[in-house]
């Protein structure tokens, strides 16, 4: 895939490009219900304080436990918490967070990357083998052996991610750096004395933003379900909070009231899948084999 | 390339990068905030100097961090991982206790996931843009898609609380001991010892974890199948194979298949280092007591011996896998042994 | 196909196979949240410690099966009292061997009490006011204190306090001596045995996972029903209700009300449902340096103002407790004399103390459930009550040994713990008043910050004997914690255990939890 990606990269330019895509894209049933999905949740993140029946933090425990029914849809949890309005305020909390993760990690990566491609020779080298170190560390093991560093809260589940998620991004765009580097356009940037980092920043790793992106949205689906997992363990959101991992976690103590954590749990699923939806229609667009098909 | 010269080549690229992960792992649990010492003993002992000073000896806390390092790096190449501060065993000996555990879950769940993995991604590329495609595309997305605790708590609530078919979390029932240790693996060590009770007590405990991971891990191995297997099949040998008059099955089973198991291995041993190392969510809910719940408990419990020996050995395994799939590589893909 | 036929019918085969084997001996089978890190007598000091030595270990005097209403003989068949309350004349009762065959003397009495004393374990304190420990003879023993005190001997019925085999221990490395903090190395071999006078030995003690005790071949006694008890680690209480559910343990330690209630009418599991003693409090360290605004008196009687006590028993059941002193002990405040919510006060309180728009504030607690209570939730619903009058707090769960560490270094400001009495006695409330365990070491709040007059009634309750004069001097003093005290206790919850219908004689213990060796099978 990696070497599709890259030729992306090529003068053509990649807005032409971009165009013909996403009219391809518009015409793939699932990546058009994968955006469905994602624009619900985000318009439901930002009105929820509008269309949440309650507070999502007001507990009453004297209607603790109750199964859906009218006033309930979703029922309470054990706290007598409207299990509706936090699932409608999760989209606050796990969206964002799985979303910042790669953002962060995508940037960070790109710049390692592209300064190790750019660099070249012994930078490359002592960059591109710490890179190689993260990758060697299973996600999730790291990411608890960070938590444990740092204690657990959200800023800190982020960071820990964001410290796994890095090395892929700095793999790509150091190879698309290399490739972008000799073209002629660059060369000529150089000639006319504009300084390396400048170079860098200015001409070069615009030219390797695409795939970057491209890989970014393959991979928040992933981001977000690595969150919830962390928070699910106890190492990221508060107790209280109403982030759909952490809620699903109480389903241990409560595997009878189902909806306590169905709907949270579901939650996470739909969104995930929205984007798997739109990462696979990414994938198939972008592998030419599939495309002449 | 000769397979010495490629074996070769590819230990010297793993050598620096066991180094790397002991030094990644030394720093990262010498980050954990907690005092050892008030963490450890107890309150009565934190004025007695002696026991301090006895501890930090015992420890190397009285030494610079490069020293504890290359102390801790000498006692590693001897298999010595430090003493875990929770269990008060050899960090060594808890992870061959819990490793077994995890090897066991994470083969049965890779076995599950390479049958309904391998059969669905078959399926896809056969009917290729039909209904039996699609299904089984959404089916083999929502496997990736679903947390996987949701798949373990659904998977309690129906198929142990509900209907009873599965037996709850644990390895092994309350009554039962766990079989006299050959291999750590129960499946393996009561057919030895040839306690039945304990082999069905643990085959059935084994069922609902293995379908969770092994359910996530068909999505990923049925879309690589899938879109191999079309590769291969539009290349031109098959259609020469066609030509010759093959009939459909035998072009698809004896010719396609093999040449697209290049990319299925690797993601095979991907998700099977994966599940070794990264099942922690799986056996937190099912109770297992394995390498990933030992990792969970000693990062909560700021226990850094067993953080550092822990991440270490989870780490050395994941890079190991794939380095026996590095190697699988050179027999199955011919262009390596060209090149 | 058909090769998976047939490894499908040999699996059936092996299935079934394994399913004829026949059990021979009675065994009991426990689910419970372990919770020790020793079970050395003088070490270990937690609920799980207490079951274990309670069957593997006997006191010089007990209580009754199911309550703790009168001090009974055990090991010491009778004792006098001198007439200054300083000295305690114990005699042995004759013919009582250890789990080794050795026989208990007097020798063994002082050598348990001098290695608790010396030691500077958990427990060890129990043992602070005890001046000497001596042995006039074989069967006797004189024990001298220094100073008198009303609880001495209900003090004594502490698994701490359990003799040991002091032969043995000795061959293993125990010392009594006063360096035995440092020199006694016998612990680690009485975490893998006992060496006592119960009718249990222990078998095994595999932490986080198994306690197996055996029947004790040379018990003095009547020998317990049951060969084997088993007590297994189940830390989830879900898992303990699908493990009772499913006849693979037959007593589930831990399980929460909403388990229980879910338990109920099923067929072949009873419940057993009880007063208990553990108080759930919240703390608020004195030192403004820890505690900041929670170590104001006024923020700390707001906060008491705050808490929404019925809702806390809608959780758990149970009563509201008056003060730390727990409900049932002698003169204990009870609901009538406890705190009413009153928000509007809650918040004249604070602005009072300078907070009228509130503050922020981390709360500090264990990430753990404890018979059956699960703190995170209680947890939760502290934080939204003291959001209704502007506490704006933070929940910092930890795992349980690492906030037992902040918590026994008194560097939380403000946290949430629960407390089970030390001592089935008014007395145990002085842990909680300046000088006392809680009060001092965890909180900081120190006598010199106390009254004078306080600290004066302190000083009374060591020798004020008389049942009367004692209610109404620990009344002043929980009048005075309701008023000044750094905490906020907020719920004693009730004890509910479920077992299999066929156990017979479970009863709830406010001392020692349990004594499995007073249960027995029926039909």
């Amino acid at each position: 895939m990696t070497s599709s990606i890259t030729s992306l990269t090529r003068e053509s330019g990649w807005r032409d490009f971009v165009r013909q895509s996403v009219n391809q894209l518009l015409r793939n049933p699932l990546v058009v219900s994968g955006l469905i999905v994602i624009a619900a949740w985000v318009v439901l993140a930002v009105v929820a304080a509008i269309i949440a029946p309650y507070d999502p933090l007001a507990q009453n425990v004297n209607v603790r436990l109750t199964a859906p029914n009218d006033v309930y849809p979703f029922g309470t949890d054990e706290l007598g918490r409207d299990v509706f309005s936090r699932v409608l305020y999760g989209a606050r909390v796990t969206m964002p967070a799985g979303i910042a993760v790669v953002v962060i990690g995508s940037v960070i990566g790109t710049i390692v990357g592209g300064v190790a491609g750019y660099l070249g020779g012994l930078w490359d080298e002592a960059l591109m083998r710490i890179t190689e170190l993260f990758m060697a560390f299973p996600t999730i093991i790291l990411a608890l052996a960070i938590t444990a560093a740092l204690g657990p809260d959200i800023r800190n589940a982020i960071i820990a991610l964001v410290v796994v998620w890095w090395p892929p991004y700095a793999r790509l765009v150091r190879g698309l750096v290399l490739e972008v580097k000799t073209q002629e356009y660059v060369t000529a940037v150089k000639s006319v004395g504009a300084h390396g980092f400048y170079t860098l920043f200015r001409t070069i790793i615009p030219n390797c933003i695409a795939p970057a992106v491209i890989l970014a949205t393959l991979d928040i689906g992933t981001a977000i379900l690595t969150f919830a997992g962390l928070s699910f363990l106890g190492l990221g959101a508060d107790p209280s909070s109403p982030e759909w991992g952490r809620m699903v976690s109480i389903g241990i103590d409560f595997f009878s009231q189902w909806w306590m954590w169905l709907f949270p749990g579901l939650a996470i699923a739909s969104l995930v899948l929205a984007f798997n939806f739109l990462g696979d229609g990414l994938r198939d667009l972008l592998d030419p084999r599939m495309r002449k098909r | 390339m000769s397979f010495q010269l490629y074996l070769l080549r590819r230990i010297l690229f793993v050598i620096p990068v066991c180094l790397g992960i002991t030094l990644f792992a030394f720093v990262i649990a010498n980050a954990v905030p907690a005092d050892p010492i008030t963490a450890n003993l107890p309150q009565s002992a934190l004025n007695n100097e002696e026991i301090i000073a006895a501890f930090r000896a015992r420890w190397g806390l009285d030494q610079p961090p490069h020293i504890q390092y290359l102390t801790y790096l000498g006692n590693l190449l001897q298999g010595d991982l430090g003493t875990s501060i929770k269990t008060r065993n050899p960090v060594a000996e808890d992870i061959g206790k819990f490793l077994p555990a995890t090897i066991e879950l994470a083969t049965v769940g890779i076995v599950f996931g390479i049958v309904f993995g391998v059969a669905f991604g078959v399926i896809s590329a056969i009917w290729r843009n039909t209904l039996a495609d699609y299904l089984v595309r959404i089916l083999s997305l929502l496997g990736v898609s679903f947390p996987v605790f949701v798949l373990a708590l659904v998977g309690l609530t129906v198929l142990h609380a509900q209907w009873r078919w599965v037996p709850g979390p644990g390895r092994l029932g309350v009554l039962l001991d766990d079989p006299p240790f050959v291999t750590g693996l129960f499946l393996i060590d009561s057919l030895l010892a040839g306690e039945y009770e304990t082999f069905r007590d643990a085959l059935s405990r084994l069922i609902l974890p293995g379908l969770v991971l092994g359910l996530y891990v068909s999505g990923i191995i049925a879309r690589i199948t899938r879109s191999s297997l079309l590769n291969v099949l539009g290349l031109d040998y098959m259609r020469t194979a066609r030509a010759k008059g093959l009939r459909e099955r035998v072009t698809i089973w004896g010719h396609a298949l093999p040449n697209a198991l290049i990319p299925v291995v690797t993601v095979i041993g991907l998700s099977y280092s994966n599940l070794l190392s990264g099942a922690v969510l799986t056996e937190s809910i099912f109770a297992w007591p394995g390498i990933g719940r030992y990792m969970f408990r000693a990062s909560t419990s700021q226990d850094f011996p067993a953080i550092m020996g822990g991440s270490i050995v989870i780490a050395l395994i994941y890079v190991g896998v794939n380095f026996v799939v590095d190697i699988l590589y050179y027999f199955i893909d011919p262009r390596i042994r060209l090149a | 196909m058909k090769r998976f036929v047939v490894l499908l019918a040999v699996l059936i085969a092996l299935f079934s196979l394994g399913m004829a084997q026949a059990q021979d001996e009675t065994v009991l089978i426990i689910g419970h949240a372990e919770s020790t890190d020793s079970l050395d007598p003088a070490r270990g000091f937690t609920q799980t410690t207490g079951v274990v030595n309670k069957a593997t270990y006997e006191t010089l005097v007990t209580f009754p099966d199911g309550d703790a209403s009168e001090v009974l003989p055990l090991l010491a068949t009778e004792w006098t009292i001198s007439e200054d309350g300083l000295s305690y004349t114990f005699t042995l009762r004759e013919g009582v061997t250890f789990a080794s065959g050795n026989a208990m003397t007097a020798a063994d009495v002082v050598f348990s009490f001098n290695r608790l004393i010396n030691a500077d374990g958990n427990p060890s304190f129990l043992a602070d006011n005890i001046a000497s420990v001596e042995a006039s003879d074989d069967s006797t023993v004189v024990i001298t204190l220094a100073a008198s005190s009303p609880s001495f001997l209900t003090q004594l019925t502490n698994s701490a306090f359990s003799i040991s085999d002091s032969a043995t221990i000795a061959a293993n490395g125990g010392v009594d001596g006063e360096d035995a903090a440092t020199a006694d190395a016998a612990e680690e071999y009485l975490n893998g045995t006992s060496a006592g006078t119960g009718p249990y030995i222990l078998e095994a003690w595999e932490a986080q996972v198994e306690t197996v005790l055996v029947r004790n071949a040379n018990y003095w006694g009547d020998a317990p029903y049951f060969d084997r008890v088993i007590i297994t680690n189940i830390p989830e209480p879900a898992t303990q209700a699908v493990a009772l559910q499913s006849g693979e343990i037959d007593l589930a330690l831990d399980l929460t009300s909403d388990q229980i209630a879910g338990l109920e009418g099923t067929d072949g599991i009873s419940i057993y449902r009880g007063p208990a003693n553990i108080v759930h409090f919240l703390l608020m360290n004195a030192n403004p340096d820890v505690g900041g605004p929670v170590s104001n008196p006024l923020v700390a009687r707001a906060i008491r103002l705050a808490l929404d006590y019925e809702g806390y028993k809608t959780l758990w059941g149970g009563v509201q407790p008056g003060t730390n002193l727990a409900v049932g002990l002698l003169g204990a405040y009870g609901e009538d004399q406890a705190i009413e919510r009153n928000l509007d006060e809650a918040r004249a309180l604070l602005a009072e103390a300078g907070f009228a728009d509130g503050f922020d504030i981390t709360l500090d607690y264990p990430d753990f459930s404890f018979q059956g209570v699960n703190m995170n939730t209680n947890a939760q619903k502290i934080q939204a009550d003291l959001a209704e009058i502007g506490i704006n707090v933070t929940l910092n769960p930890a795992e349980v040994q690492v906030a037992l560490e902040g918590y026994r270094a008194g560097t939380q400001g403000f946290a949430y713990w629960f407390w089970g009495p030390d001592v089935l006695d008014p007395s145990d409330v002085l842990s909680f008043l300046p000088g006392g365990k809680v009060a001092s070491e965890r909180a900081q709040w120190l006598p010199e910050n106390a009254p004078a007059e306080i600290n004066d009634l302190i000083a009374q309750t060591g020798s004020t004997f008389a049942a009367e004069d004692r209610v109404a001097l620990f009344g002043q003093l929980q009048d005075f914690l309701q008023e000044s005290g750094p905490f906020a206790p907020f719920n004693q919850p009730d004890i509910q255990t479920a077992f299999a219908s066929s156990l017979q004689g479970y009863v709830w213990h406010p001392q020692w939890l349990l004594d499995v060796a007073i249960l027995s099978e029926g039909m």
